[in-house]
C-alpha cells in the first residue's frame, strides 16, 4: 500500500516486508518483522514494528541459510503448531530475500 | 458477529498475534550482519519472576532469566 497526504484513516496490519519512506527525492528503506501502519485524519502516519532494520543491515547468506532451514523443516513438521513456525520462517525469509535482492 | 474470511494460518495453529510477531522479530534477528546482531540479539533478553496467587498470598516464584547467574 502507499500513503500519501490525505489518506483515509486507516489501521493496516503488515506482513514482515519493506517500508520505504520518501522525503523529496530521498528515500529510506527499512525492513520490518511484522507490526501495524496507523494513518491518522490528519495525515500523520505511525509505523509499529518490533524489529525495523536498514536493508543494507541484512545478512545475505543468513537469509538463504535460514530459508533452506524452514524449507526443510516445513517437510519434516508433524504438529500444527511445528508446521505454522515453518511457514513462518519461510515467509519472514522469503520477505527478507526479497528485500535484499531489491 | 464474525465473518466467513479465513482466518491467519498461525492462528489456525493456535498462535496468538504476539508469539507470531515475536516470532518473526526473533528471525529477523537473527538474519542481521554483526555488530548490529549482537546489539540485536541483547534486546532479545528477558528476566522476570512470576508467582501466582492463592488465598491472597503468593506462591513460590518461577523466575524467567537469560542472564547468565
Amino acid at each position: 500500500m502507499g500513503v500519501l497526504p490525505g489518506h483515509m484513516a486507516t489501521i493496516a496490519e503488515l506482513k514482515p516486508g519493506v517500508l520505504s519512506m520518501h522525503e523529496g527525492s530521498d528515500v529510506k528503506k527499512y525492513f520490518l518483522s511484522s507490526g501495524f501502519a496507523l494513518i491518522h485524519a490528519n495525515s500523520v502516519a505511525d509505523i509499529i514494528a518490533v524489529e525495523a532494520v536498514p536493508i543494507d543491515q541484512i545478512d545475505a547468506s543468513l537469509v538463504h541459510k535460514g530459508l533452506a532451514e524452514f524449507t526443510q523443516k516445513l517437510s519434516s513438521a508433524t504438529t500444527d503448531l511445528e508446521k505454522a513456525e515453518a511457514q513462518i520462517g519461510i515467509d519472514v525469509h522469503s520477505a527478507l530475500y526479497s528485500a535484499i535482492t531489491g | 458477529m464474525a465473518s466467513n474470511a479465513a482466518v491467519p494460518f498461525w492462528r489456525a495453529a493456535g498462535m496468538t498475534y504476539i508469539t507470531y510477531s515475536n516470532i518473526c522479530a526473533s528471525m529477523v534477528r537473527n538474519c542481521l550482519k554483526e555488530p548490529y546482531k549482537t546489539e540485536a540479539i541483547s534486546r532479545e533478553k528477558v528476566h522476570f519472576s512470576v508467582s501466582k496467587w492463592a488465598d491472597g498470598k503468593p506462591e513460590r516464584p518461577t523466575v524467567r532469566t537469560d542472564q547468565p547467574e
